[in-house]
């Protein structure tokens, strides 16, 4: 849990000083990399990580400021709600670090054999 | 195995970032875009906020910007450089991307960020020579230090701002077709100017009349397309004296010269006969008439609608000046607005300043052209069209003296109003001298300063309509119009003959104009500009008689206005077509011949007021039998059996309804019998009335003008929820309120002139371009229903004033 907070934590820094999105799927997968030990919670941890700095972070802007540019996109994409886009925000956000955190595992998991053999 | 769990995992990962990285035709990039840190989430309300200071590298001292509550700014410099660097960069603060994509559209750049689907655009943009008339423009300006210097501040500003900006506060249109804003030059602004001129002045009916001449004969074409279009009550009052104070150097040497062939008659659809709806409407009322006892001005520009709004609202001071009006994104100055000493406003004055004259070239090299006997040579400009994912393109453009041949023969022309094989005489390819002319205008104190400051606008010719705070009026159909023979122009001209050549102009002083008329009151609506007695020909296709008459006849009525009486007026919808063609189009339905809809919709017409209600039933009806009326009338003559001529227009049309009823064009030449008017008219209706209901159900709610036909504001890159809904307008093609499905009333201004200058406004839109602000559409409900907003004119930065929401130093910076 602590790895998943620190990860949490530097993904969020990351995102916040650079403008690159692709940070929620490098972080993610250093997590399954260094911290996971089971397939399961690398892909569950992934999966925290970004529903809730992706989501938290759509959930911020849309209690402040950005309701009326969330509902604006929400119906670009043909959606009838803003609060859709929250939603959409932190699946895709848990989608990419959860598979970027697997990966990462399964990575791992190929060096110790290489590593055995 | 494992490494083969770990390399799927690994490559499925790396395949779902490349397509959440990558913009795929129309989808945006996802990842990108859905990034809360950077993405589009940051595109939120916060931008609304009015900071207390700004850094602006480059002032020389402080400006002071006040904000209202509808988020205009009010700017207070201490010298000219200050005041345009601040604008610019207040204006790119709210519209970077619209400027920068209109000046795209304009020098035919879509291609580099959205690709190939914006080539046929950028090519033909290019062909015409947009690019060729900005270099002109800046050509022509390089002795002009005034200009220069209010142009590279203005850039300055824009930069300034483009360079503060990070990437994650860039706006969403930039996120979302993946690109990043490039610097803001003064090209940049010559583009903008020329896609308004294009926009004013490239329509024209030179190639579709010539066909139709070509088939038909002269007299036919003469006919159905007159000079002077029926029931035209002129811009300048009729009766009104030509007094130039010398013999006029008029052209009237026989009849027009001989025109060239078109040659290549090919089937295209001609244009919309109803696209006419466009239009703008200006005028002003002397003291006489109001109860002030000072001047009202008033103007109403129309365009197509788009958001973010075609027009920034916008007040700017500086010693000698302080003006408030609406200003062009991308371009220094005020475009329509008054100051504390005069108004003035602009209305499209439709003089023929664009020609297409044939070129007979010496061979396929396309290197010489057929003139004055001899040979000329031909150049090539070359025009690079980068394309986003592609290798560029390089279209060779023939120029003539004349100017470009935008296309060869036999090539594509993309819009049908350009001939193949013809070279392009525009008077936008000139140099130019618009931007002195609202340089001037802004700080004019006199009706010497106005006429002054307008000398200089050539191109696009406008209709300025003039009042000031001493009590003067004055409408100039204002413009740099070549001296020409009685329709020459008119079709295709020979590319051979120098007698076509533009070699000189109606003098400034001597284009149609008046001031102080006893009638007490000028006005405008893109109507003709003047009666037979006037000795220059400037053009024959000017818009139609029904808006100029309105605004007339209503301005005759009228004493002691008041300013509220005049917004009003703005949002008039009588429609004078249906109050003369429906009495008559009715005499011809008999009411026992129809079905029980069909007479409870007639029972309604003929009890209409003609005014297009929003809530009514009355002008969905009559707009949709016109229509069928008009089709019924015109498409068997020139649009059927695999030929396609343009059709007449609507005031045509209703000149032989009222007056011509006899006509053998009423005869639907598919069938063997002859019809009469009102065999057509009846038909007509049952047609109206039976499309409207197999399209909108039953007679009931959805069969109102609002919702029926209603008005919307789209966004300029049509990008879907970023525009209104469907609003439920008042108004329709030929009313005061002209409003279309896609167009109507940009901007409504009236100016209350006196010691204190007092002045109303609106705009279907807001001052922010950023669709996440509480300031993008908030006009939009007071546009939609017929009020405006008082505007906050302000004589100093410290004047308070209830509706002020905050202020900003701006500072040298750095």
């Amino acid at each position: 849990m602590i790895a998943i907070l620190f990860c949490a934590c530097v993904l969020l820094i990351l995102q916040v000083l650079t403008p690159f999105w692709w940070w929620i799927a490098v972080v993610p997968f250093l997590f399954g990399l260094l911290f996971a030990k089971k397939s399961g919670k690398a892909f569950g941890g992934g999966l925290l990580i970004g529903a809730v700095v992706w989501g938290g972070a759509g959930l911020y802007f849309f209690l402040t400021s950005g309701r009326l540019i969330a509902g604006r996109i929400a119906a670009m994409f043909s959606l009838g709600s803003g609060w859709l886009m929250v939603l959409l925000t932190g699946a895709l956000g848990a989608l990419v670090a959860a598979l970027a955190a697997f990966s990462g595992y399964l990575v791992r998991g190929q060096t110790y054999t290489s590593d055995k053999t | 195995m494992r490494w083969v769990k770990a390399a799927v995992s690994f490559v499925l990962l790396a395949a779902l970032v490349w397509a959440l990285q990558t913009p795929h035709g129309a989808v945006p990039p996802l990842g990108k875009l859905a990034n809360p840190f950077a993405g589009f989430w940051r595109n939120n309300a916060s931008t609304d906020r009015v900071p207390e200071r700004l850094d602006l590298a480059g002032l020389q001292e402080n400006v002071r910007v006040v904000w209202d509550d509808l988020r205009i700014p009010h700017i207070f410099a201490r010298n000219d450089h200050d005041l345009f660097l601040a604008q610019g960069y207040l204006m790119a603060r709210d519209r970077l991307w619209q400027m920068e994509f209109i000046a795209r559209f304009a020098g035919g750049r879509l291609s580099e960020i959205v690709g190939p689907r914006a080539l046929d655009q950028d090519r033909f943009q290019r062909r015409i020579g947009m690019t060729y008339a900005a270099e002109n423009f800046l050509k022509g300006i390089e002795g002009d230090d005034e200009s220069r210097s209010i142009l590279q501040a203005y850039a300055d500003g824009v930069n300034a701002y483009r360079q503060s900006l990070k990437p994650s506060h860039f706006p969403v249109e930039f996120k979302i077709l993946d690109y990043a804003p490039e610097p803001w030059t003064m090209m940049n602004t010559a583009l903008l100017l020329k896609y308004m001129a294009w926009d004013l002045t490239g329509g024209n009916q030179d190639f579709a009349l010539t066909r139709f001449q070509e088939a038909l004969g002269e007299a036919v074409a003469d006919e159905l397309f007159p000079y002077v279009a029926p029931f035209q009550d002129p811009v300048i009052p009729p009766g009104t004296k030509w007094d130039f104070g010398r013999a006029v150097d008029e052209r009237k040497g026989g009849p027009p010269t001989a025109s060239g062939s078109s040659d290549t008659p090919r089937s295209r659809p001609p244009a919309d006969p109803f696209d006419d709806v466009i239009g703008s409407n200006n005028w002003a009322l002397a003291g006489t008439k109001t109860k002030s006892g000072f001047p009202l001005l008033c103007n109403d520009p129309h365009l197509a609608l788009n958001l973010p709004s075609i027009w920034y609202a916008v007040q700017l001071s500086a010693p000698g000046l302080n003006a408030y009006g609406v200003a062009l994104p991308g371009a220094p100055g005020i475009i329509t607005g008054f100051n504390e000493h005069v108004a003035w406003g602009t209305t499209n004055a439709g003089a023929d300043v664009l020609d297409w004259s044939k070129i007979r070239f010496r061979d396929a090299s396309l290197g010489e052209y057929a003139y004055d006997g001899g040979w000329r040579k031909t150049t090539i400009r070359k025009e690079e069209i980068k394309i986003r994912g592609r290798a560029p393109v390089v279209e060779d453009v023939i120029y003539t003296h004349h100017g470009p041949v935008p296309f060869p023969e036999g090539g594509t022309a993309i819009n049908p109003d350009v001939p193949p094989g013809c070279a392009l005489r525009w008077a936008a390819h000139d140099p130019s001298g618009v931007l002195n002319t609202f340089f001037s205008l802004d700080r004019a104190a006199s009706y010497k300063d106005f006429r002054e400051a307008i000398r200089t606008f050539d191109c696009p010719g406008q209709n300025f309509v003039y009042a000031d705070g001493r009590g003067g009026i004055a409408i100039w159909h204002n413009g740099k119009y070549p001296l020409r023979n009685k329709g020459q122009g008119r079709t295709i001209l020979d590319g051979s003959l120098p007698a076509d050549d533009w070699t000189a102009w109606v003098p400034m002083d001597e284009v149609p104009h008046v001031e102080n008329p006893p009638r007490g009151f000028v006005s405008s609506a893109n109507q003709s500009p003047v009666d037979a007695t006037y000795p220059y020909y400037l053009g024959w296709d000017f818009g139609s008689f029904e808006r100029g008459a309105r605004i007339n006849e209503i301005l005759e009525a009228t004493s002691n206005a008041a300013p509220e009486d005049m917004v009003k007026m703005q949002t008039d919808a009588l429609s004078p077509r249906a109050r003369m063609a429906l009495p008559k189009l009715l005499g011809m339905v008999p009411r026992d011949r129809l079905g029980a809809t069909a007479a409870q919709v007639r029972d309604r017409l003929a009890g209409w007021d003609f005014v297009f209600h929003a809530d009514g039933l009355e002008p969905t009806v009559f707009d949709r039998f016109w229509r069928e009326f008009y089709a019924a009338v015109w498409n068997d003559d020139f649009r059927s059996g695999g030929s396609s001529l343009p059709t007449p227009r609507s005031d045509v049309t209703l000149d032989l309804l009222l007056n011509k009823p006899g006509s053998l064009y009423f005869d639907d030449k598919t069938t063997p019998a002859v019809e009469t008017a009102a065999e057509i008219a009846a038909r007509a209706f049952s047609a109206a009335v039976a499309g409207l209901e197999k399209e909108l159900g039953p007679i009931g709610e959805k069969w109102a003008w609002g919702k029926a036909r209603g008005t919307e504001v789209r966004h300029l890159a049509r990008i879907p929820g970023f525009g209104t809904p469907l609003l439920a307008v008042t108004g329709g093609g030929g009313t005061i309120n002209n409003t279309s499905r896609t167009s109507g009333p940009s901007w409504r201004m009236v100016v209350s002139l006196g010691p204190e200058v007092e002045a109303w406004g609106v705009f279907p839109g807001g001052e922010s371009g950023n669709p996440g602000s509480r300031y993008y559409d908030n006009m939009v409900p007071a546009w939609a229903a017929g009020t405006s907003y008082k505007i906050v004119f302000l004589r100093t930065p410290d004047e308070a004033n209830p509706r002020l929401i905050g202020k900003t130093e701006m500072g040298g910076g750095r």
